[in-house]
């Protein structure tokens, strides 16, 4: 008996020896077509085995809570980039400096800045993006051309013209907004120069660029151009024509080909309206690397795999997930597709929230008064002031 | 007496230790982060967290959103409770009848909404009241009634919720009285037609009084049930729209888990707590009152 045990612990500890697991959390969709790239990282370097644990988007973030308050986190996390100010706040992730100095496939330049920009936390560099997304705008081609536009609105005059003239129809409208979304509502700022918070963390809101936002924001809910109940189902509204045009992102392409066919062709997507600029929302996921991993050579390996613009096509192969190096950009299945190559050319105009820990309470709050506002039971100086100060008192 | 002791501490072990590290520690672990300004830094690292006194219950005095959430957990339970109750009954008095049909039917699809998960629940709500392509609307419109946006109109929101809580609520509240209403013996109705009272009278004065246990324990289960209101608004409308549906529980979730105040969100709890102490405690008094 005592010579079983003693054989069947020094094997375990051989393998352990020769082989490590690297433990992936990722989210999604990703997590399920995560284990046809991780093949290859597994042949390249033998004796590492990659575990992938899928967790669903509607519970992951609490299991990352809990994670980290127990503790108990993988190697390497898939996080999106609206997350990591929060958990870079609390400290979880590993300081990637001293691998990036080292690194000949990962560098800042590689990377789009609004991108980049969420991988860092006061001032260090705690993730490497994986893919990103933008917003983009999305409209049906036939009804825009019955009122009058045969290309795609290009600047904020023509969008409200050609919104209002779609809204004309009987019991239909020409766009639909959230009330409280502000990944919806934040681009128009920019494109308009202003901003919520600026690199200092001052307050902006009380600038007369950001008050024209709201109000031209607020004017397509107080014109009735956008229903108040939002879209019932997307897909059945914008095939319907219900609502010919809206803001949204890259997943939407093929989800909106699968689900309405009968309106192919007669679809396309358009860079944001220009006000100052066409700034977007940017999103995506980057990889970051837990502070107590015990493989961190490892893991950082992995990242640069990821990166590597070979993975980074196929992964856009995969899962049509847009790319976040920018040379991959340059193939021609990205640049000649007539879908795809508007998210890039959005791409080098798209910007993210700021990656400050309090920004959630801020977006909270900015998101509460728009809703008030677009539906009139506040105006917009009520707006500005209630913003200016609830937000003065999270940033003092 | 010493086999005593071992044989209880094996019986009540488990339950009790179950007991002490879910349910003990935790609320005394809350209670003592109320007093602290537990948030997202200290996570990672406890030493982050700082004792601050009743701060926490002072901030909350001043914050609009608490007051609301009060308000709209009270508004739920104010409507709510009164029509739990008479549905319940009302069910329970029509299956009690010699003369109702289908009573296994009717008993098992008036129970099923209760043992139903509510997020399924949630999902086929939010279809029936989609103000475009739901049910209601359109059984509304064959009426030439005008269809209301349920879910996202704050008047009708909260409504909207209360039918679905006081629809799920019936079940087992209905079951009670049922079994109440069965121990109640029938000499009590025939003397009472013998002096002449009709059914109302029956009603008020047979049936009410002899279910008095019955409304005591749907009364306080009903106002502690309903003032931690939170998996129907989460699922339907995340305290939308314009706070309208944001109940405190919903509040504290969102102080908690969104926003990583967790010493605010503890205060929250307290409070809630505090006051369905007090609540239940009043119901327990003006139960032996009217004794």
């Amino acid at each position: 008996m005592k010579k079983i045990v003693i054989s069947f612990l020094l094997i375990l500890l051989a393998i352990s020896i020769c082989g490590t697991t690297l433990k992936v959390w990722a989210m999604g969709e990703e997590a399920k077509t995560l284990p046809v790239v991780t093949q290859e990282f597994e042949k390249e370097n033998p004796g590492v085995k990659v575990e992938v644990q899928a967790l669903p988007w509607s519970n992951a973030f609490e299991k990352l809570l809990t994670g980290v308050a127990g503790r108990q986190l993988p190697d390497v996390i898939q996080m999106g980039t609206t997350w990591m100010p929060s958990f870079s706040a609390m400290g979880a992730f590993q300081d990637l400096g001293k691998y990036i100095e080292k690194s000949e496939i990962i560098s800042e330049d590689k990377f789009f800045p609004g991108s980049w920009s969420t991988c860092v936390y006061k001032g260090k560099v705690y993730g490497i993006p994986w893919y990103v997304d933008t917003r983009v705008l999305f409209y049906r081609t036939d009804l825009l051309a019955e009122v009058g536009y045969t290309e795609a609105p290009k600047n904020w005059d023509e969008l409200y013209d050609a919104a209002k003239k779609l809204a004309e129809r009987p019991d239909m409208y020409g766009l639909t907004f959230q009330t409280n979304e502000i990944q919806e509502f934040i681009p128009f700022v920019w494109q308009n120069g202003a901003t919520v918070i600026d690199e200092n963390n001052k307050l902006k809101v009380d600038e007369p660029n950001f008050k024209e936002a709201l109000d031209y924001f607020a004017r397509f809910f107080e014109e009735d151009i956008v229903p108040k109940a939002g879209s019932g189902n997307i897909f059945q509204d914008f095939a319907s024509g219900f609502v010919p045009m809206f803001f949204t992102g890259p997943w939407m392409v093929s989800m909106i080909h699968e689900q309405t066919p009968q309106i192919d062709g007669k679809w396309a997507v358009a860079l944001m309206p220009e006000k100052i600029t066409r700034t977007s929302f940017m999103g995506g996921s980057n990889w970051v690397i837990s502070k107590t991993s015990k493989n961190k050579e490892l893991a950082w390996k992995f990242v640069e795999f990821m990166s590597t613009p070979e993975v980074q096509l196929q992964w856009y192969q995969l899962l049509k997930a847009l790319p976040a190096v920018k040379e991959v950009w340059n193939y021609s299945e990205l640049k000649d597709d007539p879908f795809t190559s508007v998210f890039g050319e959005q791409l080098k105009d798209a910007r993210a929230t700021p990656n400050i820990a309090e920004w959630e309470k801020i977006e909270s709050i900015v998101e509460g008064v728009l809703e008030k506002r677009v539906l009139g039971k506040i105006t917009t100086d009520e707006a500005i002031d209630e913003m200016t100060q609830k937000i003065s008192k999270i940033l003092k | 007496m010493k086999t005593r002791l071992s044989a209880i501490l094996i019986f009540l072990g488990p339950a009790l230790f179950i007991m002490t590290v879910f349910i003990i520690i935790p609320i005394a672990l809350s209670l003592l982060i109320s007093v602290t300004d537990f948030n997202v830094y200290a996570i990672f690292d406890w030493r982050n967290a700082k004792f601050i006194g009743f701060q926490n219950f002072i901030n909350l005095f001043s914050d609009e959103i608490f007051w609301k959430a009060l308000f709209n957990t009270f508004y739920a339970l104010v409507v709510a409770m009164p029509l739990t109750i008479i549905f319940s009954l009302l069910f329970a008095l029509l299956l009690n009848r010699g003369a109702t049909y289908l009573k296994s039917f009717f008993r098992l699809s008036l129970y099923l909404p209760s043992i139903t998960n509510t997020v399924a629940i949630a999902v086929v709500w939010a279809w029936l009241l989609n103000p475009r392509y739901g049910l209601l609307n359109w059984f509304l419109g064959l009426f030439g009634i005008a269809g209301q946006n349920w879910l996202s109109d704050p008047k009708w929101a909260m409504p909207s919720i209360i039918a679905l809580v006081v629809w799920k609520a019936i079940g087992p509240n209905m079951l009670l009285f049922l079994a109440g209403l069965q121990n109640i013996p029938d000499f009590l109705y025939e003397a009472a037609e013998l002096d002449g009272a009709n059914r109302w009278k029956q009603f008020l004065h047979i049936t009410v009084p002899s279910l008095r246990p019955q409304l005591l324990f749907v009364s306080v289960m009903l106002v502690i049930g309903y003032l931690q209101l939170f998996e129907e608004p989460y699922m339907l409308t995340k305290g939308g729209p314009l706070n309208s549906t944001m109940s405190i529980v919903l509040y504290l979730y969102r102080q908690g888990f969104y926003q990583f105040n967790f010493g605010y969100a503890s205060a929250v709890a307290v409070v809630l707590f505090g006051i369905i102490l007090a609540l239940t405690a009043i119901q327990m008094r003006l139960r032996k009152y009217q004794e």
